[in-house]
């Protein structure tokens, strides 16, 4: 459907609660703006291709919007296992777009930086994993602090292959995050985990949706967060069992910590099991820092401002401890620290 | 006189506290001196691990009568940190997990902080490999998170490596013994040893078994949050014996 015709989604929408749709346009709502193209760079010994611009139909308005905006668009083809894969996205201009499709079809790892300090800045990532392989990819937003963002992602996990799929969320102004995985064979497997550090007025909306279409299907999903300042996040879930995907195993826990006594945090789990045999569990918790992972800290020597620091970046590194490839792992985790050190000597 | 009070490692006078308002201790006092070991001894609920905590610091117990006093100082005014940064040690019953931070990390920043300034990399590294050793630890120890999924007996080991690496000055040991199978509670009873030569140390606990292997100078009996008994080794053999109903009338 074109952008123009479509009806602006209420907030009564699971996906437009807290984020509505004109809080992260980037412009009036009735219009598409010009935008520049996200550059996407690799490492030398790896190709990707510029491709046509896709004329899917999309019924969803983010993905319809950033399809009418156009932008860069990029094709990447897993064809034989490699050394990890790392891709550069730069951001530039007022308002940057960016496409990327990943046709898998050896396993490997690729990761992308977002980086940047554009206005505005969208990006759609599609994938495409083929029978009995695996992905792991990690998603690093660093954007600029007064940089708004929306990100769709769509993959589909064919037979007996495996996704696994980090995010590391610790840049932009204002962050709205769509996220969807369809499990389309038997024997497909998604891990997924978020982290985010939402710091001063920072608003980060992460909604993951995971679809389980056939039986001995499984999905784990981790997200994690720490707020502090006024900042604002919110981690949505949608987890659907078709009819007859019996042998299903799923999960999904959002935890948050809260920082300070202006910031907030939702984290709203949803389940739609259809089939009789599965097995789908979630959880949703919001806290404050444990005073007893505080005092022991303490016992041992440590200031109470290290004793948090080091519970709250533990909290965030333990986000990625369901995911199983070692260097998607440290990747992330090694981001994460810097990260957290450049906060502290701010 | 000067002598004596470098010696003295801690002392507890006539120290009542409560819990949101409920008295757990009424009264303890409590004289530990350098080089000795100290067993308390008591049903669930006694106060025992009461003691250990507020003499720790635990935010959550309020002193409503009585002082502590650690080498001469009183310790009211001291944080938690402060007291650990002082050589105090408490072993905890039950250890707090710290989810995404590794051991390995967590035993740098502690011995940095206690001894005021960063360890030396081979030379900690030595001194680690040593601790471990003895306490028969697996070098995978390091890059686990701290407690998490741990089994009680991993749980205590960890404590007594804690103990070993930062030297302190007054141990105390909370029901340390509760869930170590035999060959464990020798080990760890070995490092208790060592570390209670130049330490003042408090051990609590239920069981005369740990007292076998690390032979305490003085056992007290601890009643209704009033240690209502002291003597020596004999006293644990016989409460583990008797029991404590015999102590209530006293009591």
């Amino acid at each position: 459907m074109i952008y123009q015709k479509m009806t602006i989604p209420p907030r009564s929408e699971h996906l437009w609660r807290y984020t509505p749709w004109p809080r992260i346009h980037p412009s009036s709502i009735d219009k598409v703006p010009d935008v520049d193209g996200v550059i996407f760079s690799l490492s030398e010994q790896h190709e990707m291709e510029s491709v046509a611009h896709s004329t899917v139909a999309h019924d969803d308005i983010a993905r319809a919007f950033l399809q009418s905006a156009g932008g860069s668009h990029n094709r990447l083809v897993v064809s034989e296992e490699s050394e990890p894969i790392h891709i550069d996205a730069r951001a530039s201009g007022h308002i940057a777009v960016g496409h990327l499709h990943l046709d898998v079809k050896a396993s490997g790892v690729v990761l992308i930086h977002l980086t940047g300090e554009p206005e505005w800045v969208g990006i759609h990532i599609t994938g495409k994993i083929h029978p009995n392989t695996q992905l792991s990819f990690g998603f690093v937003n660093e954007l600029g602090s007064n940089t708004k963002f929306l990100r769709c992602e769509d993959w589909i996990v064919e037979r007996d292959a495996e996704l696994e799929h980090a995010t590391l969320s610790i840049g932009g102004f204002r962050c709205k995050s769509d996220l969807r995985t369809t499990l389309n064979g038997t024997g497909s497997t998604i891990r997924q985990s978020v982290t985010a550090n939402a710091v001063g007025s920072r608003h980060d909306d992460e909604h993951v949706e995971i679809h389980h279409l056939h039986g001995h299907t499984n999905s784990d999903l981790v997200m994690n967060s720490a707020c502090s300042g006024n900042s604002h996040f919110i981690a949505t879930g949608l987890l659907t069992i078709a009819e007859g995907a019996n042998k299903t195993d799923a999960s999904q826990v959002f935890r948050n910590l809260l920082l300070s006594e202006r910031a907030r945090a939702e984290a709203i789990p949803e389940l739609e099991v259809l089939a009789d045999d599965v097995s789908a569990a979630h959880g949703a918790a919001t806290a404050p820092v444990d005073q007893n992972q505080m005092h022991y800290l303490m016992s041992r020597g440590l200031s109470p401002d290290e004793s948090k620091s080091l519970i709250v970046s533990g909290f965030l590194l333990n986000a990625f401890s369901n995911l199983s490839n070692k260097y998607l792992t440290q990747e992330m985790q090694t981001r994460l620290t810097v990260h957290l050190e450049c906060e502290l000597k701010r | 006189m000067g002598e004596r009070m470098v010696d003295e490692i801690l002392r507890v006078e006539n120290l009542h506290v409560s819990v949101e308002g409920t008295p757990i201790l009424n009264g303890v006092n409590l004289i530990i001196n350098r080089g000795e070991i100290h067993a308390v001894m008591g049903r669930n609920g006694a106060g025992k691990s009461t003691l250990a905590n507020v003499v720790m610091g635990h935010p959550a117990y309020e002193i409503t009568e009585g002082s502590i006093f650690y080498k001469g100082q009183p310790l009211e005014d001291l944080e938690v940190f402060e007291r650990a940064r002082a050589g105090m040690f408490l072993s905890f019953q039950y250890p707090a997990s710290i989810p995404g931070v590794q051991v390995g990390s967590f035993l740098k920043k502690s011995v940095a902080s206690v001894r005021d300034e960063p360890p030396k990399g081979r030379a900690f590294r030595k001194e680690l490999t040593a601790a471990m050793e003895q306490l028969s630890m697996d070098k995978s120890f390091l890059s686990r998170y701290v407690n998490d999924g741990f089994s009680g007996g991993e749980k205590k080991r960890l404590e007594i490596l804690q103990m070993l690496l930062l030297q302190p000055h007054l141990a105390l040991l909370d029901e340390t013994d509760s869930g170590l199978d035999i060959d464990a509670l020798r080990i760890v009873a070995q490092g208790i040893n060592e570390v209670a030569v130049n330490s003042g140390c408090l051990i609590i606990t239920h069981y005369q078994r740990l007292l076998d292997l690390v032979k305490p100078d003085f056992v007290h009996a601890m009643i209704d949050g009033v240690i209502i008994k002291t003597g020596g080794p004999e006293l644990a053999l016989r409460l583990e014996d008797k029991g404590y109903d015999w102590l209530d009338v006293a009591a």
